[in-house]
């Protein structure tokens, strides 16, 4: 219960800046991604037409992701295709990393969600000017009328919020509740049904909201 | 006679006043459930007069259900009226009675959401005799996930009511439990109704087509888990308040806890039961179109999604309000200005979720009935709910200027007031204009799927109604920054 609220963090001084690191997020995340590299080499080292089981997940994986964004998007390109990819593998195992003891999900820590949920609004917008054509783009925010331009301004930016509010709550409210409901029933029954519904359902379609929406904030701006 | 005053007495009328509270309140929602299921049990053996048993029995099966959040109440009113909590200090007078506020309302919602899994089951039952049997199941998963939001406020209850505060003050440790009642007993009302008519949805979809019971039952599952994100903020914030809430601090820290209760507690009333709307709309359109079924699970968290951006916003709020140091003078001016704040979001929130769910709903119909215009009914919602969206912005302004103005006028009560009055102003008025530019929006998507080819007319009527809906959210901001500037 004492746990709450801690942070531990590397602190230090480089170049002449003061350089603060959560040091649980940066470990975590380097777990996840080190999982992801591994998958990747183990799964395409012997590809056949037979697949054996890694091969038909990554398969199933890229498959399924590749009709979404095609679907989406109403286009097929790869570069958006490996972007939306590449965030859901990354949220999906870092929320369900939680549930294998003394490992914690990066995505409880804000910092996580909203780096990525930035690096998703500069991609949509980027995108938006690109196929659009940075006339029509700025003439949207205009819309209806010209004076809705501050309103539609902070409606745009509320998203970047929005979306990595979402995901950091949802992970961090999970944690917290299996934490306090163990100390509660002195970890007694319990606490693998909460991991069950709070770390592999609940983690895994927060990493896909939070995926289609980013989609869907690029498909608005390309469309 | 003379009263006292020592921590025994003050304590056992916090306990006496949270015991109240707690089955007062509580008793509202699982019998509002469980009269809807008879109703409809009795409506349904009278379709089928021979069926009068196994009616009954689901009934009662799904009253029981029904009943449990009503019973958590109870316990938790007995617990109170009974236990002696003086023991844990001054402070457990407003732990007590917030852990009644917490359990009274957090049952309310789960209690009427109960009830709508088991009425749609009956009358599914009476209206497709051959699938009864197998309606109990989803009935039951409908319940018992809509129930989650109960749970969460008895746990919060069990930790205010145990909570061990020997040589804390009052101001500001025992308003930070009190904020923490807050937040989770309202924060669970909206997940917990809106998981319900989510729940009854798929039983009704599950009896007009027995064959898809296992999409739907997935559908209802993801779409619940969705409408319990507000609920989830809620106990967030209570953990927070209860287990790193501040010891020692001015007038202001009290205000700032109170205010993150409340913002946090009445913004997810509007978007949980949004949310749960929406989810009920998918459910109900893939019963109608089958077809659609692998679509729906996409656009149905989407629309979820930008339902949840107000309980968001309050989100964010609660959380300056407890971790940011405000350069605002301790007096009542500056007390009433952080629970302005809170009120603003926390109320500002509530109509702009639900709105924003009723149009997420009628997307989710529309897609059913025109599948082809999928992205027309896309940006449609999208579009429609961005403009009742609006409300909400409006409430983070004002909470947004409250808390980081300028006081440096005379401290005297019209000021105070004047700032309190623009936090009620805007948080009141956001409601009506959220919940009416939902409804418009709902009904344009609606349109697109009856006549898609009038798509732009439907637009430009929507957006003309919504300015005019939105009018009376501009007077309250007016009003608003009235008083916050000019008084």
């Amino acid at each position: 219960m004492e746990s709450i609220g801690v942070v531990p963090r590397w602190i230090f001084d480089l170049a002449g800046f003061h350089i603060v690191l959560n040091k649980e997020t940066l470990i975590m995340t380097w777990i996840v991604m080190a999982f992801w590299i591994l998958f990747a080499l183990l799964a395409t080292k012997q590809t056949r037409l037979i697949p054996n089981p890694l091969q038909s997940t990554a398969e199933l994986l890229i498959g399924t992701w590749d009709d979404l964004v095609t679907d989406s998007l109403g286009l097929s390109d790869r570069r958006y295709f490996s972007f939306i990819m590449t965030i859901f593998l990354l949220f999906w195992v870092s929320n369900l990393i939680g549930i294998i003891p003394f490992l914690s999900e990066p995505t409880s820590d804000i910092n996580t969600t909203l780096s990525l949920g930035v690096l998703g609004f500069i991609v949509s917008h980027y995108s938006g000017i690109k196929f659009k054509g940075l006339k029509q783009y700025l003439k949207e925010y205009c819309e209806p009328i010209f004076f809705m331009m501050p309103l539609n301004l902070i409606g745009e930016l509320s998203k970047v919020v929005s979306i990595s509010f979402r995901l950091f709550g949802n992970i961090m409210g999970g944690s917290i509740i299996i934490l306090v409901v163990t100390y509660l029933v002195y970890s007694l029954v319990l606490p693998p049904f909460l991991y069950g519904f709070f770390g592999l359902f609940v983690g895994t379609i927060q990493a896909f909201v939070f995926t289609m929406l980013s989609l869907v904030y690029i498909s608005v701006q390309i469309r | 006679m003379d009263m006292v005053f020592d921590t025994v007495s003050i304590v056992k009328a916090g306990q006496f006043l949270g015991a109240g509270i707690s089955i007062g309140f509580g008793a509202i929602g699982a019998a509002f459930g469980e009269g809807l299921v008879g109703g409809f049990a009795n409506c349904s053996i009278g379709r089928r007069i021979g069926m009068a048993s196994p009616y009954t029995r689901t009934m009662l099966i799904g009253q029981a259900v029904a009943e449990t959040s009503g019973i958590f109440a109870l316990m938790v009113s007995v617990l109170l009226v009974f236990g002696d909590f003086s023991a844990n200090g001054v402070c457990a007078w407003t732990a007590t009675l917030s852990a009644g506020i917490c359990m009274g309302l957090g049952a309310l919602g789960s209690g009427v959401g109960a009830g709508y899994p088991a009425l749609e089951a009956i009358w599914g039952a009476a209206r497709q005799p051959a699938v009864g049997g197998q309606m109990t199941t989803t009935m039951l998963i409908g319940q018992a996930v809509c129930q989650t939001p109960a749970i969460f406020s008895l746990v919060i209850a069990f930790m205010l009511m145990f909570r061990n505060c020997v040589g804390l003050d009052v101001w500001p440790y025992g308003a930070s439990l009190l904020g923490a009642g807050i937040a989770m007993g309202f924060g669970a009302i909206g997940s917990g109704w809106g998981g319900g008519q989510a729940g009854g949805a798929a039983c009704e979809g599950a009896a007009r087509q027995p064959h898809l019971r296992g999409p739907l039952t997935t559908l209802m599952l993801v779409g619940q888990a969705v409408a319990q994100t507000p609920a989830i903020f809620a106990l967030l914030v209570a953990i927070m308040l209860i287990s790193i809430g501040p010891t020692e601090g001015t007038i202001l820290t009290s205000a700032a806890v109170l205010g993150a209760g409340i913002s946090v507690g009445f913004g997810a009333i509007g978007s949980g039961m949004g949310n749960g709307i929406t989810a009920e709309g998918a459910c109900n359109a893939i019963s109608r179109e089958s077809s659609t079924t692998k679509d729906m699970l996409t656009f149905m968290l989407v629309g979820q999604a930008v339902g949840q951006t107000p309980v968001i916003f309050s989100l964010v709020v609660a959380l300056m309000l407890m971790f940011i140091t405000f350069n605002i003078p301790a007096t009542l001016v500056g007390f009433c200005a952080l629970l302005a704040a809170g009120i603003s979001m926390g109320l500002g929130a509530i109509g702009s979720g639900w709105g924003n769910g009723a149009t997420g709903a009628a997307a989710c119909k529309a897609v059913a009935m025109e599948p082809t215009q999928r992205p027309v009914i896309l940006t449609l919602m999208l579009v429609g709910q961005a403009v009742a969206q609006t409300p909400a912005i409006f409430a983070l302004l004002v909470a947004f200027i409250l808390m980081f103005g300028n006081y440096t006028g005379p401290v005297t009560l019209p000021a105070a007031m004047a700032l309190l009055a623009a936090g009620i102003s805007m948080g009141f008025g956001a409601i009506g204009p959220g919940i009416g530019n939902g409804i418009t929006a709902a009904a344009a998507c609606e349109a697109v799927g009856n006549r898609p080819e009038e798509r732009g007319l439907y637009m430009r009527t929507m957006l003309v109604a919504q300015a005019v809906a939105q009018s009376t959210a501009i007077y309250a901001l007016v009003i608003a920054f009235v008083l916050i500037f000019v008084v």
